[in-house]
């Protein structure tokens, strides 16, 4: 016989009809949530595996050189294989080849001077011997003399003994000098670069990528507008992907960055005139090594306003008239496998690039190894990090639907109470009933991810990659897979729905069919009745219904928690971003912070300054790990936290130690992220070698703008093995300006922390808008469904107040004011519960990003994240007396036992 | 001569401790034939309905025990219950606890679903009276139409007993009678031992046996060897 299937599933379908509304608002609301997070995840996997692909594609360079002049091909192929020399070799046989040279001119020309002396004093005592004294004749019979017997004189003199020792010692001695001075010259060099050491071949192939940088002026004015480095279009390292257009193919064409083109507002097909020449606009591009466009690797921030790259056909470039930078890239034949190989290869390839200019003559003006150049890696780097908020709350906000999920699944149970009664005394088990009342949350949550997740992959997708491509000149991306998203927006937030719920539900359906069927579902034993002061009938009636609600208004209070939690991540994270932009500034414990390429200049002497604030100090640049498994699994932002180490001048006038001579002081903004006290020990790492140093914590420096650790100058010195008097730049409160700028790496003062901030509110600004906005949304959502769990579980009562002849008014004022006083009174305990687990979220938030900055609230947005509450619930209460005056009077009639 | 089915022995329950402490069983022993129509007969507080939830295997006795078919209820765990109930017993509350959201014929479906030997719906539903208020939901039925989907629920799956808790409590007289006859209907032609509780005095006369029940003991317990038909009960 055909089994019955199981007729309790129809009621599913019915259920989300009847409910259409209620469950439109989870529905919505889960879709919303998890497309916008899964869209997030995606645009960021998209992202991430667009530039990763683009690597290959575009055929990414492992890092590059600029020369002085054109490098021959005998050079290239040198550098290409990696071909040693023995460069003090070279230069000696160099040195002894001009020695000789010049010890042989020499030689001739005194040789030639002494054998005609001695001709002209020979035929002088001739002539005086017959009496000659007209000094005309003598002078012509010299001349005579000379013509016929110099070459023979001289030919016998070099046979003579005493010249050829004359002439051993002449090269002996010039011998010594080269000797001399080339192994001076060698030793500099050598220990500079330690070229002594042992050079690995790290064989490359080398590629000519010549640039110009033009003045670019977009408005056709006359007047310069940027800076833009123009590359030919024949490249075959670090290649452009096309945005919109194409690349150029005639001398007239040219492609732009399309970052830049958006922010200046070059389009297709405009013109635009480049050193002097004009050009129509074919192409919008992304380089694959200018990601950000950073004119110069020491840039602390890009500008995409002022600065641009392009490309233009190779008969173009050649009728440019800027100085051709002779640039070459390079790629390792085998690609380093981790970081510290990374620098090994580099360090190794630049050892023989320094060695072949050497033999050959060139310069190096220029070298960049790929890994640590900001164009190509800033953006990566911030993308790579920028995903972890997003979790938490998605994972907050999963948790408070599946709690009114469970509160509306109890009410449920409870008004079925009789027919599940029946049920499992008809023979139902407790299973089949767990799985009934279980498959609604499954469904909509089901129902909310799939949709949530194709809307994923297509509109929230985009908004999230047009939040990248605002900041950053992005490659083109189509969407891929992704197994975080799937993970993070689907799997767990349907187990999160599921063990919340299963929790609500096996624990409700733990009681016998019997106490189903008399309705007996409380566990605890009744109470006696509260006795009330003698007040009005109403407000007597009012505090007994608050009395009866108190298990559901303790719903309430705690919904109301979870939407001033949301509402402080909505008002919060733009204010923190704001306060920190406003407070970076003041910050900064100098006004200016130069950062030196070495402390010596050409000459070897240490780079000074008549600036009268200027201080040395010494800086090094380490991570701290964050989890000690997960050292070196990743840069920056995964599992490593930047830190700077300071070296402090004695008695600085910038930062103060404490009295602890050779302790390391951390700054607060660092003890406060890693919760770090005096006395504790920590371990930093070198990024791209296996170095690590241990501090002793021995006290706090004030300082929020950075995590940073503070040593005075000499422990500073002797802990990186620096010799004495080396320091890494200067603190001061005015401009240097006596220092030759090629000395000088970075300028940090407050405009460059103002761009870090303003970039990183440009950045979030957008992500942070779409939350605020969905928030606000999810807020209305949330006290709408809180609010008619009240009305719902009291419908009956409402009913039987009704039949006894209470009007509308008075049943709405009975019921609503109690709630009202309620949400009152919860939205200002949940304010201040909200703020409390942000702050501790956000610091579990921060430990997942780089730097440091504390949660911060202006008074303004406590208020309105209070108020937009109480606006939204004023709403709804007039939502409840519509549904008050709907429920119908019979409703007190069923059921009745 | 049928078979003994049923058997009750020395059940005894009380509820509340100390002064409160009520016994409402005290003692009790009688047994049932299989597919004999029984009315346990008594006034409220007499203790019928406890009776009855100890024999449907949903409340539990302080000491004595109920045994059908052979198979002692106290032996069973909790999950054997289930599976008892599910296989032998049906049940008729004097409230009808139909699903709100599922119709008619889906509400008997229910019953159906539990059962290994259902019987054919269509059938139940044309036996009850409601072919045509199959597709209708509870709310649009009157009281003794849902009295009929929660007999019709109990009796689609053939089961062994079926347990009636005052199935007429809540009716008329002229649909309470309607009820009772289908009842009676469902003893004859699908053979289910019937236990009802009531207290009224009239339905008596329809039963094969009758056990009246006061203060928690049995005070009668008779066969009744004329039986007059449900629709000729007055009341």
């Amino acid at each position: 016989m055909k089994r019955v299937k199981n007729p309790l599933i129809r009621r599913i379908p019915r259920e989300i009809k009847t409910e259409w509304h209620k469950y439109l608002v989870i529905i919505v609301f889960m879709v919303v949530m998890i497309g916008v997070i899964s869209g997030m995840y995606v645009g960021h996997d998209s992202m991430l595996a667009a530039v990763y692909g683009g690597r290959d594609e575009l055929n990414l360079e492992d890092g590059s050189f600029e020369l002085a002049e054109i490098a021959p091909d005998e050079m290239l192929k040198d550098i290409e294989t990696g071909k040693k020399a023995d460069v003090r070799e070279y230069f000696l046989t160099k040195g002894y080849e001009e020695a000789d040279r010049k010890v042989a001119e020499a030689l001739d020309e005194k040789l030639k001077e002494n054998v005609t002396a001695a001709i002209e004093t020979k035929v002088r005592e001739q002539c005086a011997a017959f009496g000659m004294i007209d000094e005309k004749a003598i002078g012509e019979q010299v001349q005579k003399a000379l013509k016929e017997n110099l070459e023979t004189a001289l030919a016998e003199t070099r046979k003579s003994e005493e010249f050829k020792e004359a002439e051993e010692k002449a090269y002996k001695e010039a011998h010594e000098a080269v000797v001399k001075k080339v192994d001076e010259e060698w030793d500099k060099n050598a220990s500079k670069y330690g070229l002594k050491d042992e050079i690995k071949v790290i064989p490359a192939f080398i590629y000519e990528n010549f640039y110009r940088n033009e003045t670019e002026d977009f408005d056709n004015d006359g007047i310069a507008d940027a800076k833009v480095r123009i590359f030919k279009s024949d490249s075959e390292i670090d290649k452009a992907s096309f945005n919109k257009g194409r690349a150029p193919q005639n001398d007239s064409e040219i492609a732009v960055d399309r970052m830049h083109a958006s922010n200046v507002g070059i389009e297709l097909g405009d013109t635009v005139t480049v050193g002097g020449k004009r050009f129509e606009v074919v192409g919008l591009l992304s380089y694959v090594n200018y990601l950000t466009l950073h004119e110069s690797n020491t840039d602390l921030m890009f500008d995409a306003f002022g600065f641009d790259v392009a490309m233009v056909t190779p008969e173009a470039f050649e009728k440019l008239t800027a100085r051709v930078h002779y640039n070459y890239a390079f790629k390792y034949v085998t690609a380093p496998e981790n970081k510290p190989e990374q620098a090994d290869h580099a360090e190794n390839f630049l050892k023989t690039l320094i060695i072949q200019s050497l033999i050959h003559e060139n310069e190096i003006r220029d070298f960049l190894p790929e890994y640590l150049r900001q164009a190509s890696n800033f953006a990566v780097s911030d993308i790579e990090g920028d995903s972890a908020g997003a979790a938490i709350l998605c994972y907050i906000l999963i948790g408070v639907i599946a709690f009114i999920f469970a509160v509306t699944i109890s009410n449920t149970i409870d008004r079925e109470a009789s027919v599940i009664g029946t049920l499992r005394a008809s023979g139902y088990s407790k299973r089949e009933m767990v799985i009934h009342y279980m498959s609604m949350p499954v469904v909509v949550t089901i129902l909310g991810a799939v949709i949530g997740n194709v809307l994923g992959y297509t509109v929230f997708k985009d908004v999230a990659v047009d939040l990248y491509y605002e900041s950053y000149s992005l490659p083109t991306c189509h969407p891929v897979w992704s197994d975080t998203a799937l993970i993070k927006t689907t799997v767990i937030p349907l187990v999160l729905m599921f063990c919340i719920n299963l929790l609500v539900i096996v624990r409700k359906l733990q009681l016998s069919p019997l106490r189903f069927l008399r309705h007996d579902l409380t566990k605890s034993k009744r109470t006696k009745a509260r006795r009330l002061p003698k007040w009005s009938f109403f407000r007597r009636f009012r505090l007994r219904i608050l009395f009866q609600n108190m298990p559901n208004y303790a719903i309430l209070v705690f919904g109301v928690i979870f939407i001033e939690l949301m509402m402080c991540f909505a008002f919060g994270l733009p204010d923190s971003l704001d306060h920190y932009a406003k407070e970076a500034p003041n910050m900064m414990f100098a006004e200016y912070q130069y950062i030196l390429m070495g402390n010596k200049d050409d000459e070897d002497r240490d780079i000074k300054t008549s600036e009268k604030t200027a201080e040395a100090f010494g800086a090094k640049e380490l991570v701290y790990p964050k989890k000690e498994s997960s050292f070196r699994s990743g840069m920056g932002s995964g599992g490593t936290e930047s830190v700077t180490v300071y070296g402090i001048s004695e008695n600085s006038a910038y930062v103060t130690l404490g009295e602890k001579k050779d302790g390391a002081y951390v700054s607060s903004a660092f003890a406060k992220k890693f919760g770090l006290k005096d006395g504790d020990t920590i371990t930093l790492n070198a990024e791209y070698e296996n170095k690590s140093y241990t501090f002793r914590i021995a006290g706090r420096v004030e300082y929020e703008g950075g995590i940073a650790v503070f040593t005075d100058m000499e422990n500073f010195n002797r802990t990186f093995e620096k010799e004495e008097g080396e320091f890494s730049g200067y603190f001061s409160r005015n401009e240097i300006t006596d220092i030759d700028k090629r000395y000088i790496a970075t300028v940090i003062t407050k405009d460059d922390i103002l761009k870090v901030t303003n970039q990183l509110n440009h950045s979030m600004g957008g992500i942070i808008g779409v939350f605020r906005y969905a928030l606000i949304v999810l807020t209305a959502a949330l006290i709408y469904l809180l609010a008619k769990i009240i009305i719902e579980r009291n419908e009956q009562a409402i009913s039987m107040v009704k039949i006894l002849g209470f009007g509308n008014g008075e049943i709405g004022s009975l019921y609503i004011v109690p709630t009202a006083v309620m949400v009152v009174l919860s939205a200002a305990v949940g304010f201040v519960a909200g703020y409390i687990l942000m702050v501790w979220i956000f610091h579990i938030f921060m430990l997942q990003m780089d730097g440091y900055f504390a949660f911060y609230m202006t008074r303004s947005s406590m208020v309105l994240s209070v108020v937009y509450l109480l606006i939204g619930y004023a709403f709804v209460s007039l939502l409840d007396l519509i549904r008050i005056r709907h429920i119908p009077l019979d409703v007190a009639l069923k059921n009745v036992e | 001569m049928k078979e003994e089915f049923l058997e009750i022995k020395d059940l005894k329950k009380s509820f509340g401790t100390g002064e409160a402490r009520q016994e409402v069983l005290r003692g009790m022993n009688f047994t049932v034939k299989k597919g004999e129509f029984c009315v346990l007969l008594g006034p409220s507080g007499s203790g019928k309905s406890t009776l009855l939830n100890i024999i449907g295997g949903i409340d539990t006795p302080d000491e004595g025990y109920v045994c059908i078919n052979g198979d002692k209820l106290e032996e069973m765990n909790e999950r054997e219950l289930t599976i008892y109930r599910r296989k032998h017993l049906g049940y008729v509350f004097q409230m009808y606890n139909l699903i709100p959201n599922l119709n008619v014929k889906e509400n008997i479906e229910v019953g159906a679903y539990l059962s290994d030997k259902p019987l054919d719906v269509e059938e139940v539903l044309t036996t009850l009276g409601l072919q045509d208020h199959k597709y209708k939901y509870p709310n649009q039925l009157s009281g003794g139409q849902q009295q009929r989907v929660s007999i019709g629920r109990a009796v689609v799956k053939n089961p062994d007993i079926l347990m009636c808790d005052e199935p007429t409590g809540a009716l008329d007289y002229k649909t309470s009678k309607e009820i009772l006859a289908l009842i009676e209907d469902c003893n004859k032609k699908f053979g289910s031992t019937v236990i009802m509780v009531t207290h009224n005095e009239a339905i008596k006369y329809m039963a094969d046996h009758v056990i009246k029940l006061r203060d928690g003991v049995v005070r009668h317990n008779d066969l009744n060897e004329k039986k007059i038909p449900a629709a000729d009960l007055e009341w």
